[in-house]
């Protein structure tokens, strides 16, 4: 009897290990692949954003303002990796 | 507040013989923006022709232009020394006497500075031509001109032999090797195309006589005499402007002013006998403008305020702000102007900027770094606009360390109090020297019994140590509710106030159409969810169909918002999803946060909780070192989380503004006020 209760502890600790684990690996990937995303998304509009303000500085501004907008979807996947991994 | 200064327009009209007295007025008050008269734009001009210069401008310009080349020729730092002020009649005198010769002087050692610089360069040209050849002791002249003989050289991949009858010098070297080879000029072509095979580079053979050695040594002390006599030239050229950089600076800006007002009459509308100025003043000082030109001009002269028309004028916009929010206007400029009509926004943004910043920054250890910084830098960085940032910095840091006392944290440890609003720390590395008690730990070794052991213990008992990212992430919705809110609001009075006909009403019910699909999606979500920190309305007596009255309300919330927004624009139907991604990306406030947190934590682990706690325990020599790894880790991580902070705490604040507040309301685009006249710098009166 000992060693069968023995035994389901150890498995029940270890399927928490596990789940902590995939927790982990989730959280991981959110942060990862939104990172990805957000930089794909950014690298387009980096690019046209340098070349608008070498043509004109003014341009500064307003090219800020849209190469940090898919910032976005990487605080979506940290928030989500926080939520995860916190709480 | 939150409107720019008001402007009139003022119509100057007098006769040429008065124009310099006007210009010489207008100039000293510096604040009549000039609207630049352009030939046959206007009808009520019709005929008017754009004024010629002032008498003796031309001159005046090209002296200038002279005096500029000087200037920039010269390093720019020692000019920036010069503090004090010379009275413009005293200089002015002197103008065609003493100028002249400075010039001249500075122009000689210029020249002969460039010239000097050049002929080193060309010396090394020829040093590195003839460098190759240095090995070779044949003269370099017996090595050209044979009519029957053809001298290849250049560097070769490997030595190799060629078959055709030559005489060859071979000069290994660590990969290949130099070669020298004459062959019959007849089989020069087969050599060149064998050679070619092999990796050859051709390397012309320097116009020179006797051997390369003694050419570049020629050289070398030709060299090195240009670059003594530059040195002495450049010492010279130092002494020559450091004597007269005062002046030579307070006589550029007498110049400038001098053709700034030779030239203005290029803006003003003109006739035969009389000139018309047409411009902008602000509102206040009207009066002041008008008595003193009627004085200047002994009253021969007629001024009329001519009402402002907002739709067709364009007004310049001065921004009107108390002075702590002065700074912001820095960031109201890269994003655009305000509109003269609508809302100017500077003062939100100057309050709700630091708030943000202090959110995501949130320590007290950190906060006090960015005050030093903006403190120290003040000394350092030059200009208006870095002045302004660094005030902007201080503002944000005072509100980081007021954070931080709220969140409880100095440089990601916990101070001996609980946070009094939602706790952030994450607990990385918990336990008995790790990240979050570490630094308690560490001092509960060293000093038994103290009340920091005291309160950790208590701490632990009390909290566990856990962050409440759920109570962050709802308060940070929140604030993004609120905030687009505001923006919506704005946006109902600037359509009130610019829009007209039923264009306004329906631009007016647009933005409450946004504001009740917003806030409708939030009562039906809250009628159905429970979710912490808001309020709980899913207990609402239920009216029809299962739903209580709460989702109804929300429903009909939201259905009455897309018709409002519908009726001003039904391609706007596709932005509905930004409401959501609008108020979610206010989380940033949180997650942005809560990563330079883990970042402190982690270093606090890595440097003490793994690396000097454990050393302290038992010293040993190889402890010892360890623990300077440790401090050194603690620095590195804690100077970049201090650049990402800025970074990131700066970026993000002051992009929420942009993308999520201004989108609402703000169109911008207005026109700089840009008064006829000098701030002075080196010279008075």
């Amino acid at each position: 009897m000992a060693d069968v209760s023995t035994a389901a502890t150890l498995t029940i600790d270890m399927i928490h290990a596990q789940q902590a684990g995939l927790k982990a690996i989730g959280a991981g990937l959110a942060v990862g692949l939104t990172g990805v995303g957000t930089g794909v998304a950014e690298m387009g509009i980096g690019a046209a954003a340098v070349g608008a303000i070498a043509e004109n500085k003014d341009f500064f501004g307003l090219g800020l303002l849209f190469t940090v907008i898919p910032e976005t979807i990487v605080i979506f996947g940290l928030v989500i990796s926080l939520l995860l991994m916190f709480s | 507040m939150l409107k720019p200064k008001t402007m009139s327009r003022l119509l100057i009209v007098a006769s040429k013989d008065r124009m310099e007295a006007v210009i010489s007025e207008l100039y000293r008050f510096n604040l009549f923006h000039i609207e630049e008269f352009v030939e046959g734009a206007r009808e009520e001009y019709q005929g008017f022709k754009i004024g010629s210069p002032l008498p003796g401008a031309g001159e005046v310009s090209g002296e200038l232009v002279k005096l500029r080349s000087i200037i920039s020729g010269t390093s720019e730092e020692l000019f920036s020394e010069t503090q004090l002020k010379v009275r413009a009649s005293d200089i002015r005198g002197t103008l065609s006497s003493r100028l002249p010769g400075i010039e001249h002087t500075i122009e000689t050692l210029l020249t002969e500075r460039t010239k000097l610089e050049n002929l080193i360069k060309d010396y090394e040209q020829k040093i590195e031509a003839l460098k190759p050849f240095v090995p070779i002791e044949i003269p370099l002249e017996l090595l050209r001109d044979y009519e029957n003989v053809s001298v290849i050289a250049g560097q070769l991949g490997r030595e190799m032999v060629l078959t055709v009858p030559n005489e060859s010098e071979f000069i290994k070297e660590k990969q290949g090797g130099f070669l020298v080879t004459a062959v019959p000029k007849s089989r020069a072509a087969e050599v060149e195309r064998t050679l070619l095979d092999a990796a050859f580079q051709e390397v012309p053979v320097p116009v020179e006589n006797g051997t390369a050695a003694i050419r570049t040594q020629y050289y070398e002390t030709e060299k090195n005499k240009a670059a003594e006599h530059l040195e002495t030239v450049k010492k010279d050229l130092d002494s020559a402007i450091k004597e007269n950089a005062n002046y030579l600076v307070a006589c550029e800006e007498l110049l400038t002013t001098d053709v700034e007002k030779a030239e203005a009459p290029l803006r003003f509308i003109s006739s035969e006998r009389m000139f018309i100025a047409e411009g902008w003043v602000p509102s206040q000082q009207t009066h002041d403008i008008i008595s003193s030109l009627n004085r200047a001009t002994a009253e021969h002269i007629y001024i009329q305020e001519i009402p402002v028309d907002l739709e067709h004028d364009s007004v310049p916009v001065e921004y009107n702000n108390p002075n702590f929010a002065k700074p912001t206007e820095l960031f109201m400029d890269v994003y655009s102007r305000p509109n003269y009509t609508e809302i100017d926004p500077t003062l939100l943004v100057s309050i709700v900027f630091p708030i943000f910043f202090g959110m995501i920054i949130g320590d007290i250890a950190y906060g006090l770094i960015f005050l030093i910084m903006s403190l120290v830098l003040r000394k350092y960085l030059k200009g208006e606009s870095g002045a302004l940032l660094l005030k902007t910095l201080r503002n944000a840091s005072i509100s980081s360390i007021f954070f931080g006392i709220l969140f409880s944290e100095f440089l990601g440890f916990e101070c001996p109090w609980n946070p009094l609003i939602f706790s952030r720390h994450l607990g990385i590395g918990g336990g008995e020297g790790g990240g979050g008690n570490a630094f308690l730990w560490l001092l509960g070794t060293l000093i038994p019994q103290n009340v920091y052991t005291i309160h950790a213990a208590t701490q632990s008992a009390a909290s566990g140590g856990g962050a409440n990212i759920q109570g962050l992430m709802v308060l940070t919705i929140w604030i993004g509710l609120f905030h687009i809110t505001l923006g919506r609001v704005l946006g109902i009075i600037n359509h009130a106030k610019q829009d007209h006909g039923s264009h306004r009403i329906k631009a007016v019910f647009a933005n409450l159409g946004w504001l009740f699909v917003m806030w409708g999606i939030l009562i039906a979500i809250l009628s159905k969810f429970v979710i912490p920190y808001m309020p709980d309305i899913s207990t609402l007596p239920v009216v029809a169909a299962g739903l209580n009255i709460a989702t109804i309300i929300g429903g009909v919330l939201v259905v009455l918002g897309i018709i409002f927004i519908a009726r001003d624009s039904v391609l706007e139907i596709i932005e509905l999803p930004t409401i959501i991604s609008h108020v979610l990306s206010y989380a940033r406030l949180m997650a942005v946060g809560l990563s330079s947190v883990a970042i402190a934590m982690v270093t606090n682990y890595l440097a003490i909780g793994l690396m000097i706690a454990p050393q302290l325990k038992t010293i040993t020599p190889f402890g010892i070192l360890v623990i300077i790894g440790g401090i050194f880790v603690f620095l590195i991580g804690h100077v970049m989380n201090v650049a990402l902070g800025l970074i990131g705490g700066g970026l993000h604040s002051i992009r929420l503004h942009y993308v999520e507040f201004f989108t609402k309301f703000y169109k911008g685009g207005g026109k700089k006020y840009n008064p006829f006249g000098m701030k002075r710098r080196f010279t008075e009166d």
